[in-house]
Formats: structure tokens, C-alpha cells, sequence
């Protein structure tokens, strides 16, 4: 009986603890849909934060797609997303599968020279990019950045899938030998599908980082018609002074692509990052 | 059968699988880096002629850059605060979220929730959050009859640590995933053995977890640290740098010095002292990685 008691302590104890973080977090979350359901006039007339509007201001909604044109900006970021996942994936594990199952004479080398990108930031890149691409007719154009954001990703995506397709039994290579496939099917048929939770993980954290990115796609792309999401949501904000509902509204709008993507992968989402945990 | 020879010969299969990947990485990463330490022994606006100048811009950033002295000071702080700060937390997030409850998946998704949005929009709400005269925080002292306003991000004397709580928010997802999936690598038959033991559970924790999550450790901490390296977007948005320099990070100094002043090859040589500084800890974790294998 006293540990069933003390059980229950503890779960409480958990919980307690849970909401309280909870609580904090969602400070941010909370400040932007209030933001966003409040018109201007509303904050004029002195109406705080914690006040619930009169009624809600869906003008903020369709002001941030009317005249922000944020769905042009979702469909700019969309395209240039669904280019980089899938390839970018493609590639890694292309490269994963040489590092983990093929001989090659400097192996861990190899693997070493491809992690070092991972620490590198895009600022040094952000110069040589800029002269090259202007030289090559390659600025505001999707391709310029997506083939960046494939380069960036490289060595995340090798050392996540490289760490999870050394978990897979060997076992599984003979018997797929033995039944007559060639390295390119042994790839293709068994190790890559085994992979799944290394890819899921690897999508949502592609799809996240690509979808958000801003640095170099502020650099790269100057053209009002091809901005992404973050370049394009920064036309939001005024000189000066800058009507924050509607900037709200923008930023919740362009969040629920990534959302779906979390939702559809998320099972996966922790199991996959063993790759990456365990040397 | 013949007997393996004790040195590996490259297969030739194994070029095929590595040629993308190979191309784009060093077109990517490996040439831009090298042409941007290049650029950085010039003296270049970006459009006109270049000038050689050696390591003057090097020379000029270390002797007389006072700006430049606090970016680095600024990100070293930015570094000791994510260990301290962001690393314990999301390991404590991580720890909770490991157990068996119910609602775990929801939780798990609502901490992670703040990755989702572009850091840029974080540092935006966030300048909200911070606004001094109807912003959250000064209206909720307001709510609870407390008079005390702030200005979180025009104080210089408070900035830096702001904008920090704001980046924080959004910074703990990453290594509160690495660390969960660490920790479920954990055999519970371990843990079974420490429970019979009579290990109780901080002691479980501290002496059974945290040795075997090393791995872990040290990716967390690689990535955080490079990740504080390179902060910007948050910093970007939420300061620009200022007040009168007070979050000026390299990164930030970097771009002003690039895009906004065109000094194209200096600022290139505060980049090239960002990937030196980076090689403190690439070396280490590369090593560590090397050893493992």
C-alpha cells in the first residue's frame, strides 16, 4: 500500500513540474495568437494584451495573404523545400551506405572530412556564394538555393543515416548477396527502407531547417516575387514602427506546413536521432 | 576463401555512392571557405578592383576593433550560457519526457513546438514580448499590480541576457531530442539491476545515465557550441546588434560589415576567425569520433 502511495506522489510531483514548464513556454505561443486575433484599433483603444477583442480580427489573416502575399512566399519556400528534402536524403544516404557497407581505403577519413561541414558556418560561405552565383546568373533563382541548402546538409544527414545503418545487422547483406542483389539493390531494396526512422527524422529536421532558413536566402534571393517564408515575413516589419497582429497572424499561418510535417513524422522522430547519439 | 588482405582496397562501387554527395559538399562548403580566406587578405568593395593587403584586416581586427573585441566576448558568453543554461535544461525536459505517462507525446511536441517557427519570427514576437510599454512582460507586472517596466532590449546593461531567454525558448528542441534518444538507447535492464541494487534515482541518474550518455554529451555539446558560434537570426531580429553594440555577435558584425559597409574583405576575416575559432571544437569532437570508430 505505502508504494502504490508513494507512486502517486511521484506522478503528481511529475505532472506539477510539467505544467509549471508548460506554463512558461507557452508564454510566447499565447502572446502570438493574441497578438494576432487583435486589430490595430483594438491596441489603440488600450486594450492589453490580456483583454479579449471585441471580435476577432481575421483582417490580420487575410491582410498577411492579400497583401503580404504570404502564400506566394510559402509556395517559393514549398518548392525550394520539397527540391532539398528528398534529394538532399537521397544523397546523404547514397554516401551513408558507401561509409558503412562498401571498402574503402580511408574510411573513418572519409566519414571526418564529410562532419567537418556540420561546424563550418554559412557565413563563410556567404561571400563566395554571392560572387559566384552572380557570375553564374544563379541569384534569385531556386535552384541556387537549394543546391546551398543540399550542400549545408550534407554532413547531418551523413553522420544521422551512417549511425543508423551500422545498427543494421550484417546478417541482412549476406542474405540479400545470397539471394542475387548487387550493391546498388542492397541499398535500394534493403538497407534504405530499413532506415526509416533515420530518414523521418532527417525530414523533419531538413524540412524545418530549409523551411526557416533565412541568412542566405536574404542574400541570395532579392527578387519580391521568389522570397521564402523568414525573408519574406521581414517585409512585415514597418521602418517604422510595425503592426504586430498582422505580422502575427503571417507568422501562424506559415507555421502550419512544418507543423503537418512534424505530425506525420513525429513517431519516428526520437528513435531516429540514435544515429546521431550513438558513435 | 581466400585471406583478407590487411589492407583495404577502394571499391570501386564505393566512388559511385560517394560522387554527389562529394560534388556538392565541395562545391558547397570545402571551395567557398578556402576562396573566403582568400578574400579576407584583401581590401575589396565588393565591386571594384581588390587590393592585396595580407593580414592587415587580421592585424586591424585584433589591435583596434573595439566592436569586434565585444562580438567575441559576446559569443564566448553566448557559449557558457547554452552549456550552463540551455544543456541543463533540455537535459531536465529530457529526463521528464523519457518517463511512461500519459500526454507524453503531447508534451514531447509542445517543447519541441518553438523549433517550428523561423527564428527570425521568434526574435520578432519576442521584440513584442519585450515591448516596454504594452508588452507581455511589462503587462503582466501591470496585472499583478506591480510598477515596474523595463526596457529588456534598449538596456545594454540587459540586452545580451534577452535576447539569450529569447533564443533559449526556441534552443532547447534540438538537444532535448538528442538527449531523449540517448536515454532510451539505455538498456532497462541496467537500470533494473541499479533498482535492485538499491540505487535510488538521482543516484541512478547521476551515476548510471549520465556516464552512458556520454556519446550524447558530446554531440549536444559540439552542436551547441557551433550553434552559438554562429547565432544570428535571433540577434538579427531582435537587436540588430545594438544597443550601441551591445549584442553585436561575429556573425551580426560580419553582415553589417559585408552588406552594409561593404567592407567585403574584412568582414570575410572576421568569417575566416569564425571557422578558426569553430577548429577549437571540431578538433576534439572529430577526434573523439575517430577514437570511437
Amino acid at each position: 500500500m505505502e508504494g502504490k502511495t508513494k507512486k502517486i506522489t511521484k506522478k503528481a510531483v511529475l505532472y506539477l513540474v510539467l505544467i509549471i514548464l508548460a506554463l512558461i513556454w507557452v508564454v510566447p505561443m499565447f502572446t502570438l495568437v493574441a497578438t494576432a486575433i487583435k486589430s490595430k484599433s483594438d491596441f489603440y483603444s488600450g486594450a492589453g494584451l490580456f483583454s479579449m477583442p471585441a471580435h476577432v480580427a481575421w483582417d490580420n489573416f487575410v491582410n498577411a495573404i492579400t497583401k503580404g502575399r504570404l502564400f506566394t512566399y510559402m509556395k517559393n519556400d514549398l518548392i525550394v523545400s520539397c527540391l532539398k528534402v528528398p534529394l538532399g536524403i537521397f544523397i546523404e544516404a547514397l554516401a551513408a551506405f558507401a561509409l558503412t557497407r562498401l571498402e574503402i581505403r580511408h574510411k573513418t577519413g572519409t566519414f571526418i572530412f564529410f562532419l567537418i561541414g556540420m561546424m563550418l558556418p554559412m557565413q563563410t560561405a556567404l561571400v563566395p556564394i554571392n560572387v559566384i552565383y552572380s557570375k553564374l546568373g544563379l541569384l534569385n533563382s531556386y535552384f541556387g538555393l537549394f543546391y546551398v541548402y543540399v550542400g549545408f546538409g550534407i554532413s547531418f544527414g551523413i553522420l544521422i543515416l551512417r549511425g543508423f545503418f551500422n545498427g543494421v545487422p550484417r546478417e541482412l547483406d549476406e542474405a540479400a548477396y545470397i539471394d542475387g542483389c548487387n550493391k546498388w539493390q542492397l541499398f535500394y531494396k534493403i538497407i534504405f527502407p530499413v532506415a526509416k526512422p533515420a530518414v523521418a527524422t532527417l525530414i523533419i529536421t531538413d524540412f524545418l531547417s530549409t523551411w526557416n532558413e533565412y541568412l542566405l536566402a536574404s542574400v541570395i534571393i532579392n527578387d519580391n516575387m521568389k522570397k521564402t517564408v523568414p525573408v519574406g515575413i521581414m517585409t512585415f516589419v514597418g521602418e517604422h514602427g510595425t503592426d504586430y497582429g498582422y505580422l502575427c497572424a503571417g507568422v501562424l499561418i506559415s507555421v502550419i506546413p512544418v507543423l503537418i510535417v512534424y505530425l506525420i513524422f513525429q513517431r519516428h522522430f526520437v528513435e531516429g536521432m540514435a544515429g546521431a547519439v550513438k558513435a | 576463401m581466400k585471406k583478407k588482405k590487411n589492407y583495404t582496397r577502394t571499391d570501386k562501387a564505393a566512388y559511385f555512392f560517394l560522387l554527389p554527395a562529394a560534388v556538392i559538399y565541395l562545391s558547397v562548403i570545402v571551395a567557398p571557405v578556402c576562396y573566403s580566406f582568400f578574400i579576407s587578405l584583401f581590401k575589396w568593395n565588393g565591386i571594384g578592383e581588390k587590393q592585396f593587403v595580407g593580414l592587415s584586416n587580421y592585424i586591424n581586427l585584433f589591435k583596434g576593433d573595439k566592436i569586434f573585441h565585444t562580438a567575441i566576448i559576446n559569443n564566448l558568453i553566448w557559449i557558457v550560457l547554452t552549456i550552463f543554461v540551455t544543456m541543463t535544461i533540455a537535459l531536465l525536459f529530457a529526463v521528464i519526457l523519457s518517463k511512461q505517462f500519459r500526454g507524453r507525446t503531447f508534451f514531447r511536441g509542445f517543447f519541441y513546438f518553438p523549433c517550428v517557427i523561423a527564428p527570425i519570427a521568434v526574435a520578432i514576437i519576442w521584440r513584442w514580448i519585450y515591448n516596454p510599454n504594452i508588452g507581455f512582460i511589462n503587462e503582466f507586472f501591470k496585472a499583478l499590480g506591480i510598477n515596474f517596466t523595463q526596457g529588456w532590449i534598449s538596456d545594454p546593461n540587459v540586452s545580451l541576457y534577452a535576447v539569450f531567454a529569447a533564443a533559449l525558448w526556441q534552443a532547447i528542441g534540438q538537444p532535448m531530442i538528442l538527449f531523449l534518444a540517448g536515454l532510451q538507447a539505455i538498456s532497462p535492464d541496467v537500470l533494473e539491476a541499479a533498482t535492485i541494487d538499491g540505487a535510488n534515482g538521482i543516484e541512478q541518474f547521476f551515476l548510471i545515465k549520465v556516464p552512458l550518455l556520454k556519446d550524447t554529451f558530446v554531440i549536444v555539446i559540439a552542436t551547441l557550441i557551433v550553434a552559438a558560434m554562429k547565432v544570428y537570426d535571433v540577434v538579427q531580429g531582435l537587436t540588430g546588434g545594438g544597443p550601441n553594440n551591445a549584442t553585436q555577435m561575429l556573425s551580426t558584425y560580419m553582415y553589417s560589415q559585408v552588406f552594409q559597409y561593404n567592407n567585403v574583405g574584412y568582414g570575410t576575416a572576421v568569417a575566416c576567425i569564425m571557422v578558426l575559432m569553430m577548429m577549437i571544437v571540431i578538433i576534439p569532437y572529430v577526434s573523439f569520433t575517430a577514437k570511437e570508430d
